[in-house]
C-alpha cells in the first residue's frame, strides 16, 4: 500500500466508521477465538473424551488386539491385522498393520483401515472424495532411509507377542504385545517408547450414518459459537460417566465453526495413539509454537496449558506467546531427552493433530520401569484423519535423532550464500525510487545488507507476476543497480490467484484446471488479498510444471537473475475461510479432500516455487532460494521459514530463541523471526537488541508492518547506528562459519544454533534452558539480552572448558555447571568463544557478502584450558550458488591446533585428495584466497618473545611473523601470525 | 588476497602493489606522501611507536595499529568504530574501534578529478567509477574483474554537466532576482494598500466624527418633536429599530449556521456513501470479528435513521428567511419606521407556509410580549424618529460598517506583512501558485506558503497532506544526481506544512517541503518517510544561492 491517503481498501472504511461511532472496540487484540480450541474440534473433543474415560477406568483394556495368527515377519517387516472390538456383541473390524525395521535403526508403525483401503464405503452428500485413508504423505515428507533392514530378527513369538531385536549391533528391540496390542521399543534391553500403554490408540472406523429421531444439537452449537465458555471440562466428565457405553455423535457427521460448515461425507475417521517416554523428563520439538522449547505439559495444573499443542498451520494474525495454540507450520517430530539419552517420534499425517503431554513419575505398569522410579512423559497424538504412521529412533544421541530424522525427511538444501547475509524487507518498498535510495543509503551508512524485499503492493493490483506500473516502471534498471553489487531482490508471489478478468494468470489457472476444488467439485473461490481469488493446487504435477513456466525470464517480465522469491500465506491463508483457511471439504488433485492433506499444502507450493526457480532459463541451474511462511516435514530441502507476523515487543523478541532452537531440531534449521517484530513501532533499545538476536538467528531478516513507522537500520542516530551496524558487521565476519554450520546441516541434519541439550546430553541442568545457544561447530556461545534495560546476563556454562570473551578476549571465571553473570550493556552482545576450537571469519567489512567472496580468511584459535587438548574447526566454501559443490567443487577444511605439539595444521576435512579434484572456474580462482591471520587466543605463556613461525605448505617452507601479547587484567595472552601465505584450499602446517 | 596467484603460489612478501616507476605507495593521497618517503622503514603515522620494514606497507594484512601501512589495500578496512571489536594492542583505544589517518584510497582519476575510495570498496570486485574513475581501486582483478580507465569519458561528461550545472545556476539565479524583485513589488503593493487604507480609514474617522456631532444635533433638534408625538411611538420606534438589528443579527448568524450544517450533512452523507458501498462489497463470510462488527453497528445506523422524522422546514423556506427584509421579502420595516404606527398584520403570504407560519408565530409573539409590557400600545399607532434623524443616524452608520470593515482589511495586510515569507520575502512571488507531481497512483500538489494535497488518480478524493505553517532550515547530505533534481548537501530551506488530514489510527498528516536550487518551480518526488509524514523533494530558483556566492562555491569545488 502506498503513502497513506490511500485508505482505499476496506480497512480505510473501517477506520472511517471507527472514527464515527465508538460503539465497538477496535479489533487489535489477539484473534483467539478465530481458532478452535479442542473442545470446539470434533475429534479432539471425542479423543481427549476417550482418553478422559480410559485413564479414569479402574480398569481400561484397549479394545485392539493383533490377530496372532494373521501376521508374518519377512525382510525386516512385520505384516499383520489389528481387531478392534467396535461393540458388546464383540464385532471388531480389521485394521492391516505394518511394522518396518529399517536399516538405520528407525522403526515404523502403519496402520490402515481395510474397508476404506478396499473402498467399501460409502460417502454422504454424492462427495467425489477418495474413499481410503489418506495415504500419499509419505511421497512428499520422506526421501530416503527407508530400505528395510534384513538383519532384523524375530527374537521371540509366540501367542501373545512378538519380539523383534534390529538396528546397530541389534541393540534395538520391539516387543509387540497382541492382547491389546502394544508395543514396547527398547534399547539395550530398556525401555524407552511405549506406544498404546495408555490404551488410549483409536481408529475410528467408518460407519454408516444412522438417523436417529431427535438427536439433540446442542453440541453443535456449542462448538459453533466459539464464544462459550471454555471450562467445560466438568461438562465432558459429566457425559462420560453418565453414559460411558454410548458415544457422543454429535461430530461425526457434520462440523461448524465460525459461521462455516464442514459436510464430512466421510464420517468420523480420526486416528490416535498414546506414546510413553519411559524415564524421560523433558520432551522437544513439534514446531512451530511460541513456547519454550521444553514442551509443557497441556491436562491443565499449575504453570500448564489446559490445550493440547496443536498442528494445523494457518495464518495466525497477531500470535500470542506461551501458547500451544498451533502457527504457520508444523513438523509433527518429538524428541524426548534424558542424561545421555535422546529418542524420538515422528507422526507421519498431514491432517490437523493434536499432541497433549502429562507427565508424571508413577507408571500405571511398573514393569516398565527401569531399576529407579524416574518421572516420563506421557503423550497422545490425534490427527483428523489418515493413517496412523509412525517412525521411532531410540538414538541414544540429540545428533543421532536428527540425522535419523532427516535421513528420511531430507536435509537442509545448501542454501545460496546471499541467503545467509542479512535480509532488508518492509511491507512496502513502495517504489524503485525507494528501493534504490534504501540501496544507497546502507552504502552511505557502511552497513552491509545483500537482499531487499517487496512485499505484495509491488505487484499490479495484487496480480502477482505483473509489476505495478506506476510504482515499478522498470524493475530491471532497479534489479541491475542492486545487482551492481552483488545484491538481490526476493518478490512475494502467493498461491492465491487473483479472480479478474484480462489476468492471463487466472485464465490458464481457471481453464487448465489447476485450482483447488470445491466439495462440488467447483473451482473453489476465496477471499485474500486480492479479493477473489483462486488456489493453485500444487498437489497437482501438471499444474505446478504449469507455475514453473511462469517464473522464466521472459514470462515474468521485470524479474533477472538476481530475483529470488517468497511465498506467503501458503498455509493456505483464506481471509473468508474457517480459521482463515480453507474448508476441509474441499478437493485436491486425485480428489483427496483437503483435510487429509492440510498440513502438507504450504510444503507443496514452495516445493514448486522451488522447481520454478531451477529453470527459469534453459541452461541456467543455480541454486533457489524460497521463503515460506507455511511449512510441513520436509520443507528444509527447498525452503527457508521464518516465524510469521510477530511484534514490536520484548515478549516476542524473547520468544524468537526457543522458535528458532526448535525449529534447528526438528530438522529444518533455516529460520529466524522478524527482526525489529511485524506489527508496531519497536523502540530504538529494542530494534538495536533485536539485530543482535537476528544476527545469530540462520534467517536474519528485518520486517516491517506497512502501518508501522520507518525503520531501516541506519534511521536512528547514535549511538544505535554505530551498534547496529556492529551486529551487522559480526555476522558477516562469521558469514564463512554461518556457511560451515549450513553445511553440517545438509550433510546431517544438525542444527545452525544448538540447545544445551544438544551439545552436552548429560548435562541436565541445560536441558530446558533454551536463551542460549552455540553456533554450529564454532564453539561460539551466545546469550543474546532480549529484556528491557537489563545490562547484564547469567549465563549457564555447561562443562570445564575455557571461555573468552569473543571481543575482548577476557579470560571468563566460569566453572562447569555454574552461572557466569556477564556486563551487556546495549552495545554488547554476550558472545563466548569456548576453548578447544577454530572458526573462520573474514574481516574486512565489505558491502554484501558477494563482495567477499575473494577475501581472505582470518583463522581464530581458542585454545583448550587443557594443553593436550586440541583445538579443532572447519570451514567449508563453495560458489555459494550453482550446484557444482556436488561434483566435489568445494573446499572443506579441518584445522587442528595442537598446543603440545605447537602446530596448527589444515587438512581436506574428507580426507580427498585435494589435488585430484579437478578444479573448476571458481576453484581456480579460489587459488588466490588465501589466510591473512590466525589469532591464538589463550596461547601459551611460554611463546612470549617469540617472534616468526614456521610454515610449511605445497612442498615449501617459509617463516611467517608472529606477534604475541601476555595476558593482562583478566585477558587471555593471545599471538597473532600475520601474513601466513598460504592457499585456503592447500594443506598447509604452522610450527610455532 | 590480493597478490597474484604465482606470488601467492610461492608465499612470497608480495611488492607487487607498488607500481614500478613511481615511489609512492598504491593508494596514497598527495598530502600523506611524505609519511612514505623512507623506503626501507615505514613508521604508523598516527602510531609512530610502531616501525615496520617498508615491505610490509601494502603487504595486505594490517600490521600498524592505526592501519597506516595499509594505504592501498582493504586489509585495515575493518578498524573502525562500526566493525566488531577486537583486541588491538598499541592502537588508541587497545582495540580496533580506532581511527585510521588515512581517509582511504586515492584513486589519483588523471583527466578527472582525484578522490578517495573508503578502504572496504577496495579490490571487492566491484568497479567504483562514481569514485575511481580510472580503475585503480580494483587492482587485484579478485574473481577475473577488469575495470579500465573511464577518466577521460566520465571526466569530460562532468565537466560537461558542471558547465551546465553552472550555467543552470546563474539563470536561476537570474531568475531568482527576477523573483525578488516581483516579491519587493508585492510587498511594496501591501504597503501602499495599508497607507491607502490607513488614510481612507482616517477620513473616515473625521467624517464620523462630523456625523456623529450631526445626528446628535438633529436628534437635540427633533427630540421634541418626537416627544410631542407621544412616548409611546418613540418607544416602539426605538423598538422597532432593536428589532430590526437583531433580525438581521440572527439571520447572519442562521446564514453561518446553515453553511455548517451543509458541510456537515456533506460529510454525513459521504461517510453513508462509504459505509454502503462498504457493506455491499464486504464479504458477509469474511472472518473478521471488526468487519462483522462494523457491518452491523452500520446497519442498526442506517435502519434507526429510516425512522428519524423530517424537520418540517424545508431548505428552500430557510432561503427565504434568509433574504434582505424589504418591500417584497420579510418584513417591509419601512412600514414600521414610517410613523404611521397602525398596527400592521404584516402580510407574510410571499412565505410558504411553514415558514410563514413559523414568521408569524414569532412575529405574533413578539408582539403580544410587547403589548404586555406595555411597549407598544394596542391601539393606536404614532410616529418613531423623524426622517431626519434617522437619515442622520443611517449616514452615521454607514461611515462606521465602512471604518470596520476597511480596518479588518488593514489588518489582514499588515498580518500579510509579517508573515513568514522567507528571507526577502521571496515566497511572496509565489503565493497562490502550486506544482504537483504523480508518484504512483496519486497525484501530489504542493500549494506555495497555502497546503499539500494527495490526489488519488483512482478517484479516492483528495486530501490534505497539511497546512503551512513555518520556514525552517535543516543540512542535508545526499548524492548528487545527474540530472540535478536532488538536494544534494548543504544547508537547505524546509517549508512545514502541518495538521492536514488526520491519518487512520495515526496522527494528522503532515508534509516536510525540502527546496533546492533550480531553474523553475518543480516538484521532484514525494515520499512517505514514515506512516503520514511526507517528504516533498522541490526545485525553486527561490532556494538558488545568490550569484556571486554561487560562483564563489562553484571555484570550491573544483
Amino acid at each position: 500500500m502506498h503513502l497513506s491517503g490511500s485508505l482505499s481498501s476496506w480497512t480505510a472504511y473501517l477506520g472511517l466508521l471507527s472514527a464515527l461511532s465508538a460503539t465497538f472496540a477496535p479489533a487489535v487484540a489477539v484473534k483467539e477465538h478465530d481458532f478452535k480450541k479442542c473442545h470446539q474440534s470434533g475429534f479432539c473433543a471425542r479423543n481427549r473424551a476417550f482418553a478422559d474415560h480410559a485413564l479414569a477406568a479402574s480398569s481400561w483394556e484397549s479394545p485392539y488386539n493383533i490377530l496372532a495368527d494373521a501376521g508374518s515377519f519377512k525382510d525386516g517387516q512385520y505384516q499383520g491385522v489389528v481387531l478392534k472390538t467396535i461393540n458388546d456383541a464383540g464385532e471388531t473390524v480389521r485394521l492391516p498393520i505394518t511394522i518396518s525395521f529399517l536399516e538405520s535403526g528407525t522403526a515404523r508403525v502403519t496402520v490402515d483401515e481395510e474397508k476404506r483401503q478396499k473402498g467399501e464405503i460409502e460417502l454422504r452428500h454424492n462427495s467425489k472424495a477418495r474413499k481410503e485413508r489418506y495415504n500419499e504423505a509419505e511421497n512428499w515428507v520422506i526421501v530416503g532411509g527407508l530400505a528395510l533392514d534384513k538383519a532384523a530378527k524375530v527374537e521371540q513369538e509366540d501367542k501373545t507377542q512378538l519380539t523383534v531385536k534390529y538396528g546397530p549391533s541389534s541393540k534395538f528391540e520391539a516387543v509387540i504385545k497382541f492382547s491389546p496390542f502394544s508395543i514396547d521399543f527398547k534399547r539395550d534391553g530398556q525401555s524407552h517408547i511405549k506406544f498404546n500403554e495408555q490404551g488410549l490408540l483409536n481408529v475410528e472406523h467408518w460407519r454408516p450414518k444412522v438417523d436417529k429421531p431427535a438427536e439433540p444439537e446442542k453440541e453443535d452449537d456449542a462448538a459453533d459459537s466459539g464464544n462459550e465458555d471454555e471450562n467445560n471440562e466438568g461438562k465432558e466428565d459429566k457425559e462420560t460417566k453418565e453414559e460411558p457405553k454410548k458415544e457422543d455423535e454429535s461430530t461425526w457427521w457434520e462440523e461448524s465453526f465460525g459461521g462455516n460448515t464442514d459436510t464430512k461425507p466421510r464420517g468420523p475417521e480420526s486416528v490416535a495413539l498414546d506414546i510413553s517416554f519411559i524415564g524421560y523428563e523433558h520432551v522437544f520439538g513439534i514446531p512451530s509454537h511460541a513456547g519454550p522449547l521444553s514442551l509443557k505439559q497441556t491436562r491443565g495444573g499449575d504453570g500448564n496449558y489446559q490445550e493440547p499443542y496443536r498442528m494445523y498451520n494457518a495464518d495466525v494474525f497477531e500470535y500470542i506467546l506461551d501458547s500451544p495454540m498451533t502457527l504457520y507450520g508444523s513438523i509433527p517430530f518429538m524428541q524426548a531427552h534424558r542424561k545421555d539419552s535422546s529418542v524420538g517420534v515422528f507422526w507421519l499425517n498431514a491432517a490437523e493433530t493434536w499432541v497433549d503431554i502429562t507427565k508424571g513419575k508413577d507408571a500405571k505398569n511398573p514393569m516398565a520401569l527401569g531399576v529407579k522410579s524416574k518421572t516420563s512423559t506421557h503423550t497422545h497424538w490425534m490427527s483428523e484423519s489418515g493413517l496412523l504412521d509412525v517412525f521411532v529412533f531410540l538414538g541414544p544421541t540429540p545428533k543421532d535423532l536428527t540425522a535419523k530424522f532427516t535421513e528420511l525427511t531430507g536435509t537442509t538444501a545448501m542454501p545460496q550464500e546471499f541467503a545467509i547475509g542479512y535480509h532488508q524487507c518492509r511491507w512496502n518498498y513502495i517504489s524503485e525510487d525507494d528501493v534504490k535510495e534504501v540501496d544507497r543509503k546502507m552504502d552511505k551508512f557502511k552497513m552491509p545488507y545483500d537482499v531487499i524485499w517487496l512485499d505484495i503492493e509491488y505487484s499490479d493490483d495484487k496480480k502477482y507476476f505483473a509489476w505495478d506500473k506506476h510504482s515499478f516502471p522498470n524493475p530491471l534498471d532497479m534489479h541491475k543497480q542492486l545487482d551492481s553489487r552483488g545484491r538481490k531482490i526476493v518478490t512475494i508471489n502467493d498461491p492465491h490467484i487473483k479472480n479478474v478478468d484480462n489476468y492471463p494468470v487466472v485464465q490458464e489457472l481457471k481453464s487448465k484446471g489447476f485450482g483447488v476444488l470445491n466439495k462440488d467439485g467447483n473451482i473453489f473461490e476465496g477471499w485474500c488479498w486480492p479479493g477473489s481469488s483462486h488456489w493453485l493446487d500444487a498437489f497437482n504435477p501438471a499444474a505446478r510444471e504449469w507455475w514453473a513456466s511462469l517464473f522464466n525470464y521472459d514470462k515474468f517480465k521485470g524479474t533477472m537473475e538476481n530475483t529470488f522469491i517468497w511465498n506467503d500465506m501458503n498455509e493456505p491463508s483464506v481471509f473468508n475461510g474457517p480459521e482463515t483457511t480453507m474448508p476441509k471439504d474441499n478437493l485436491h488433485h486425485g480428489n483427496w479432500e483437503h483435510r487429509d492433506v492440510h498440513n502438507l499444502n504450504g510444503m507443496t507450493f514452495h516445493n514448486a516455487t522451488y522447481h520454478a526457480l531451477l529453470s527459469r532459463k534453459p541452461g541456467e541451474l543455480r541454486r533457489p532460494f524460497v521463503l515460506t511462511r507455511s511449512f510441513f516435514a520436509g520443507s528444509q530441502r527447498a525452503a527457508a521459514m521464518w516465524t510469521g507476523d510477530n511484534q514490536a515487543d520484548w515478549g516476542h523478541l524473547a520468544a524468537s530463541i526457543p522458535m528458532v532452537l526448535s525449529q534447528g531440531i526438528s530438522g529444518f534449521p533455516f529460520s529466524g523471526a522478524d527482526v525489529g517484530g511485524f506489527f508496531g513501532n519497536p523502540d530504538k533499545d529494542l530494534l538495536t537488541r533485536w539485530y543482535q538476536v537476528g544476527a545469530f538467528n540462520p534467517f536474519f531478516r528485518a520486517h516491517a508492518h506497512i502501518d508501522a513507522r520507518r525503520r531501516e537500520p541506519y534511521l536512528h542516530g547514535e549511538p544505535y547506528t554505530t551498534i547496529i551496524s556492529a551486529a551487522l558487521r559480526l555476522r558477516y565476519s562469521l558469514l564463512p562459519s554461518w556457511y560451515t554450520a549450513f553445511r553440517h546441516a545438509h550433510l546431517d541434519g544438525s542444527p545452525i544454533i544448538k540447545p544445551m541439550f544438544y551439545t552436552h546430553p548429560s548435562e541436565e541442568a541445560g536441558f530446558a534452558l533454551d536463551d542460549q545457544f552455540f553456533v554450529g561447530t564454532t564453539g561460539l556461545l551466545a546469550k543474546p539480552v532480549v529484556e528491557k534495560d537489563k545490562t547484564s546476563v547469567d549465563i549457564w556454562i555447561p562443562d570445564g572448558e575455557a571461555y573468552y570473551d569473543y571481543f575482548t578476549y577476557d579470560v571468563i571465571p566460569t566453572a562447569k555447571g555454574k552461572t557466569v553473570t556477564l556486563d551487556a550493556p546495549l552495545e554488547k552482545i554476550p558472545l563466548l568463544m569456548r576453548g578447544g576450537h577454530i572458526f573462520a571469519r573474514r574481516d574486512i567489512p565489505r558491502r554484501s557478502s558477494a563482495l567477499m567472496k575473494w577475501d581472505d580468511y582470518t583463522l581464530v584459535v581458542a585454545a583448550s584450558k587443557d594443553a593436550k587438548t586440541p583445538a579443532e574447526g572447519d570451514l567449508y566454501v563453495d560458489d555459494g550458488d550453482s550446484f557444482d559443490f556436488q561434483q566435489g567443487q568445494y573446499i572443506h577444511r579441518r584445522f587442528v591446533f595442537d598446543a603440545a605439539a605447537k602446530t596448527l595444521s589444515s587438512v581436506d576435512y574428507e580426507g580427498r585428495d585435494s589435488e585430484a579434484v579437478k578444479e573448476g572456474e571458481w576453484m581456480k580462482k579460489m587459488r588466490s584466497v588465501g589466510v591473512d591471520k590466525v589469532i591464538i587466543v589463550g596461547a601459551p605463556a611460554s611463546w612470549a618473545g617469540k617472534k616468526t613461525v614456521t610454515v610449511e605448505s605445497e612442498g615449501k617452507t617459509w617463516e611467517a611473523k608472529m606477534e604475541f601479547t601476555p595476558a593482562e587484567k583478566g585477558r587471555a595472552a593471545f599471538a597473532v601470525v600475520r601474513k601466513l601465505g598460504v592457499r585456503i584450499g592447500a594443506d598447509w602446517k604452522v610450527v610455532f | 588476497m590480493r597478490k597474484t596467484p604465482a606470488l601467492a603460489l610461492f608465499g612470497a612478501i608480495a611488492q607487487g602493489s607498488l607500481a614500478a616507476a613511481e615511489s609512492v605507495p598504491r593508494g596514497v593521497g598527495p598530502e600523506f606522501i611524505k609519511y612514505y618517503k623512507d623506503k626501507s622503514t615505514f613508521t604508523c603515522i598516527t602510531t609512530p611507536s610502531v616501525t615496520l620494514s617498508f615491505s610490509q606497507v601494502n603487504d595486505n594484512s594490517c600490521d600498524c595499529p592505526d592501519g597506516s601501512d595499509e594505504p592501498g589495500t582493504a586489509a585495515c578496512a575493518n578498524l573502525d568504530s562500526l566493525s566488531p571489536e577486537q583486541p588491538l594492542p598499541g592502537s588508541s583505544t587497545g582495540t580496533t574501534n580506532t581511527t585510521n589517518p588515512l581517509p582511504g584510497f586515492w584513486c589519483a582519476n588523471a583527466g578527472h578529478i582525484g578522490a578517495y575510495v573508503p578502504f572496504m570498496y577496495v579490490n571487492d570486485g566491484v568497479c567504483d567509477y562514481e569514485l575511481c574513475c580510472d580503475g585503480s581501486d580494483e587492482f587485484a582483478h579478485v574473481g577475473g574483474v577488469q575495470c579500465e580507465n573511464r577518466c577521460d569519458a566520465i571526466g569530460k561528461e562532468h565537466r560537461r554537466l558542471e558547465q551546465q550545472r553552472r550555467e543552470s545556476k546563474e539563470r536561476s539565479a537570474k531568475k531568482k532576482q527576477g523573483m525578488l524583485k516581483e516579491a519587493r513589488q508585492l510587498r511594496l503593493r501591501v504597503e501602499a494598500r495599508i497607507a491607502s487604507l490607513k488614510k481612507e480609514i482616517a477620513g473616515l474617522e473625521s467624517k464620523k466624527l462630523e456625523l456623529q456631532k450631526k445626528y446628535e444635533d438633529v436628534e437635540r433638534s427633533e427630540r421634541n418633536k418626537v416627544v410631542k408625538t407621544g412616548e409611546k411611538g418613540g418607544k416602539l420606534s426605538t423598538l422597532v429599530e432593536l428589532s430590526k438589528k437583531r433580525v438581521s443579527e440572527l439571520r447572519s448568524a442562521l446564514d453561518v449556521v446553515l453553511d455548517q450544517r451543509d458541510d456537515l450533512l456533506d460529510r454525513v452523507e459521504q461517510l453513508e456513501e462509504i459505509l454502503t458501498k462498504f457493506k455491499e462489497e464486504y464479504n458477509p463470510n469474511f472472518n473478521d470479528e471488526g468487519v462483522k462488527a462494523a457491518v452491523k453497528s452500520w446497519e442498526d445506523y442506517a435502519a434507526a435513521q429510516a425512522d428519524e422524522k423530517k424537520s418540517d422546514l424545508s431548505d428552500a423556506d430557510i432561503m427565504e428567511l434568509l433574504k434582505e427584509d424589504g418591500e417584497t421579502s420579510g418584513i417591509n420595516w419601512a412600514e414600521f419606521e414610517n410613523g404611521d404606527d397602525s398596527d400592521v398584520d404584516a402580510g407574510f403570504n410571499w412565505l410558504p407556509t411553514p415558514a410563514r407560519d413559523f414568521v408569524r408565530g414569532k412575529v405574533d409573539s413578539f408582539r403580544i410580549w410587547a403589548m404586555d409590557h406595555g411597549i407598544v400600545a394596542d391601539t393606536r399607532g404614532d410616529v418613531g424618529e423623524s426622517r431626519a434623524v434617522k437619515a442622520a443616524r443611517e449616514a452615521l452608520e454607514a461611515v462606521k460598517n465602512d471604518i470596520t470593515s476597511k480596518t479588518s482589511a488593514l489588518e489582514e495586510e499588515e498580518r500579510d506583512l509579517t508573515k513568514d515569507y522567507g528571507k526577502n520575502d521571496i515566497f511572496r512571488a509565489l503565493k497562490g501558485k502550486c506544482i504537483s507531481t504523480e508518484a504512483g497512483e496519486y497525484d501530489y500538489e504542493l500549494c506555495w506558503i497555502d497546503r499539500t494535497t494527495q490526489k488519488s488518480k483512482k478517484g479516492h478524493g483528495n486530501t490534505n497532506m497539511g497546512n503551512f505553517v513555518r520556514i525552517d532550515t535543516e543540512m542535508v547530505d545526499e548524492e548528487e544526481r545527474a540530472d540535478g533534481k536532488g538536494l544534494g548537501k548543504g544547508m537547505r530551506m524546509v517549508l512545514r506544512y502541518e495538521n492536514g488530514q488526520g491519518c487512520w489510527n495515526g496522527p494528522q498528516r503532515r508534509t516536510d517541503v525540502w527546496l533546492a536550487c533550480a531553474e523553475t518551480e518543480e516538484l521532484w518526488r514525494v515520499t512517505e518517510s514514515e506512516k503520514c509524514v511526507y517528504k516533498m523533494e522541490v526545485g525553486t530558483p527561490a532556494a538558488c544561492e545568490d550569484i556571486q556566492e554561487a560562483s564563489a562555491s562553484a571555484k570550491d569545488e573544483l
